[in-house]
């Protein structure tokens, strides 16, 4: 965890993602993972996004939709783990900032569940997204919800890699 | 009914076997779920009514063959290329004729004892010759009835679901894999048919606009009507024996199970949880639902009362089990267990125990009862592609249904309503008398 904390002190915020990514690494996959870095004998509490979701939102360049960074979940948890917390702090500052932006959020799930299960799954990541926001302060009537379940993945592929690409709440600025 | 001709038909198999050794393999038991294959020689039909009849008969020759085999019921021996000596297990023979008059199709159907080739029953079934399909289709559903008690299922269809990247669409083929047909083009999401108690209507989810509803669609095609309202998902659709929808909503916040009226009315809501509820199937007396939920922790099969009384696990010793549906006569479930990252085919009796697993190769998904109970169609990915299966109950694979596309969600049609629905006439000719 120190070199976990100094890492994060000294470095880039692309080396903090892909050190997070490593540490994300759920113990219930099966496949053999890439070789994990030091830090991760202690396992975070949730998957890292990409590296493309984890620029800086506050580049003034760029559109609401393109600042508003996906939340990514566990495998068969819709819970926000502190990766998702952040992301989720960052996604209600851009929309503090942008009050006449709704967003709607999609629940997305892996293929490791059944359709109707993955369903009621991505309904219940997409939910948990929006009751964070609206926690936050956003109001509740600029958010809207709807489950893509396993119909839509950002990511084919029978990995984990692909796997936790899939699993995420994705932003639609309206 | 069926008992007298079932009775009559289980002696004369008896009779014709009496110096056979494997007295067993003539008796029909049907206490037992998993029922001996009976052997039978199936012999080209004899056509009268000039050429127009022979090149129907040789059309209805691999649509009975296919239909008898897919039963899994049977092990078929095609006389037709058999040249050599027949099967010494064989306990029927199969075959007749074909008369055409002007458009006048009669498909003259008999099955005979074996060897003694003594008459069990002879019927004239009777259409237009474009009803060839449908006429072979029900002499080999009245050939399962004559021999093993139940009619086949070679007249019901198969609903499913053909996924695109982007979008699916509800589709029905008949369920030797003939006559295949697109029913929506909504060009959205879409899960979960389900038919309607009569087989009229098939009922869907889908994400057409910005949210899952539950729709209902002529099942010979037609125009298709929104049957939810509220909430941004409506999904999994079941209907009773009353014709009564149990579904799937969060309209209250999170996924519960409801139950409406056909047109969707009157819903009623049967669980109360922050948890996933989901996937409900009515047990066939309707006094029952099966559901998966994963208030437990994770997802498993769990049973309640129709009025959402006495919730209470099914499944158990497993660590994910979902997808259950009750066979046609109440005394057993389906389901899906997940194993190391895919799905298994399981069958156990009602009340949760013995549970056995039936199919293990690939990914399995979305099991459905033939209205028989005898068999079971579900989706696997093991050719590659996602595509039809139908399993007896041993495990054994009886038909692959091909279909373009990758093929998904399947649910099997409940028999159609009877001659008159299909336009079919019959009479039968049986040497014990019974009519049917």
């Amino acid at each position: 965890m120190k070199l976990f904390v100094r890492c994060a002190a000294f470095c880039l915020p692309l080396v903090l993602v892909a050190v997070l990514a490593g540490c994300s690494k759920k113990k219930e996959v099966a496949e053999p993972a890439p070789p994990p870095p030091p830090t991760t004998a202690e396992p975070a509490p949730a998957p890292a996004p990409p590296p493309t979701n984890t620029e800086p939102a506050e580049q003034p360049s760029k559109t609401v939709q393109d600042q508003l960074a996906d939340v990514f979940y566990d495998y068969d948890s819709a819970e926000l783990g502190s990766s998702a917390q952040s992301t989720l702090d960052a996604d209600g500052k851009v929309l503090n900032d942008n009050a006449s932006v709704s967003v709607t959020i999609e629940g997305h799930c892996d293929e490791r569940g059944t359709v109707e299960y993955n369903l009621a799954l991505g309904d219940r990541r997409a939910a948990a997204a929006k009751d964070y926001l609206v926690r936050f302060g956003i109001a509740s009537s600029r958010i809207s919800t709807v489950s893509y379940g396993e119909e839509r993945p950002f990511a084919s592929g029978a990995d984990e890699s692909a796997y936790a690409q899939n699993r995420r709440a994705h932003f639609v600025a309206r | 009914m069926f008992p007298v001709s079932l009775a009559l038909c289980a002696l004369l198999l008896l009779g014709s076997r009496a110096e056979a050794p494997a007295q067993d393999e003539v008796r029909i038991d049907l206490s037992t779920d998993v029922q001996k294959r009976i052997g039978l020689v199936l012999e080209a039909f004899a056509s009268a009514g000039g050429s127009s009849a022979r090149t129907t008969a040789v059309q209805a020759d691999p649509i009975l063959a296919n239909d008898l085999a897919g039963s899994g019921l049977f092990t078929v021996s095609k006389a037709w290329e058999n040249t050599g000596s027949l099967p010494a297990d064989a306990q029927a023979v199969v075959g007749g004729k074909i008369t055409v008059s002007g458009q006048t199709l009669v498909l003259t159907g008999e099955i005979k004892d074996f060897p003694a080739r003594r008459l069990i029953a002879r019927t004239d079934y009777r259409g237009s010759m474009g009803d060839l399909r449908r006429l072979v289709h029900r002499f080999a559903d009245d050939v399962a009835l004559h021999l093993t008690g139940e009619a086949g299922v070679s007249q019901t269809r198969i609903a499913y679901v053909v996924k695109g990247a982007r979008s699916s669409e509800l589709h029905v083929v008949d369920v030797d894999g003939f006559g295949a047909r697109q029913l929506t083009a909504f060009k959205s999401p879409l899960v979960s048919p389900a038919w309607s108690e009569s087989g009229r209507d098939l009922y869907f989810a889908s994400l057409r606009g910005a949210a899952w509803n539950i729709y209902a669609v002529p099942s010979a095609g037609g125009t298709a009507r929104q049957a939810s309202r509220g909430g941004t998902l409506n999904i999994a659709p079941a209907v009773g024996p009353d014709g009564a929808v149990a579904y799937v909503s969060n309209k209250d916040g999170n996924s519960e199970i409801y139950v409406a009226n056909a047109d969707g009315s009157g819903g009623r809501r049967l669980t109360v949880n922050r948890s996933i509820d989901t996937s409900p199937a009515w047990s066939p007396s309707g006094q029952r639902i099966a559901f998966t939920s994963d208030r437990g922790g994770s997802a498993q099969v769990y049973v309640m009362d129709r009025d959402g009384g006495n919730q209470r696990r099914l499944i158990s010793g497993f660590s994910y089990s979902d997808s259950p549906q009750w066979s046609p006569k109440g005394d057993k479930i389906c389901f899906v267990v997940r194993t190391g990252g895919k799905f298994d085919v399981y069958v156990a009796n009602a009340d949760g125990t013995n549970a056995r697993s039936l199919q293990t190769e690939g990914s399995s998904e979305n099991p459905h009862w033939s209205p028989d109970g005898r068999l079971i169609v579900f989706s696997s990915n093991r050719t590659g592609t996602k595509n039809l299966f139908i399993t007896d109950l041993r495990g054994t694979i009886v038909r692959r249904i091909d279909v373009p596309g990758a093929a998904a969600n399947p649910a099997w049609s409940p028999r159609p309503a009877g001659a008159t629905l299909s336009g079919v006439n019959a009479t039968t000719t049986n040497p014990g008398g019974s009519k049917r």
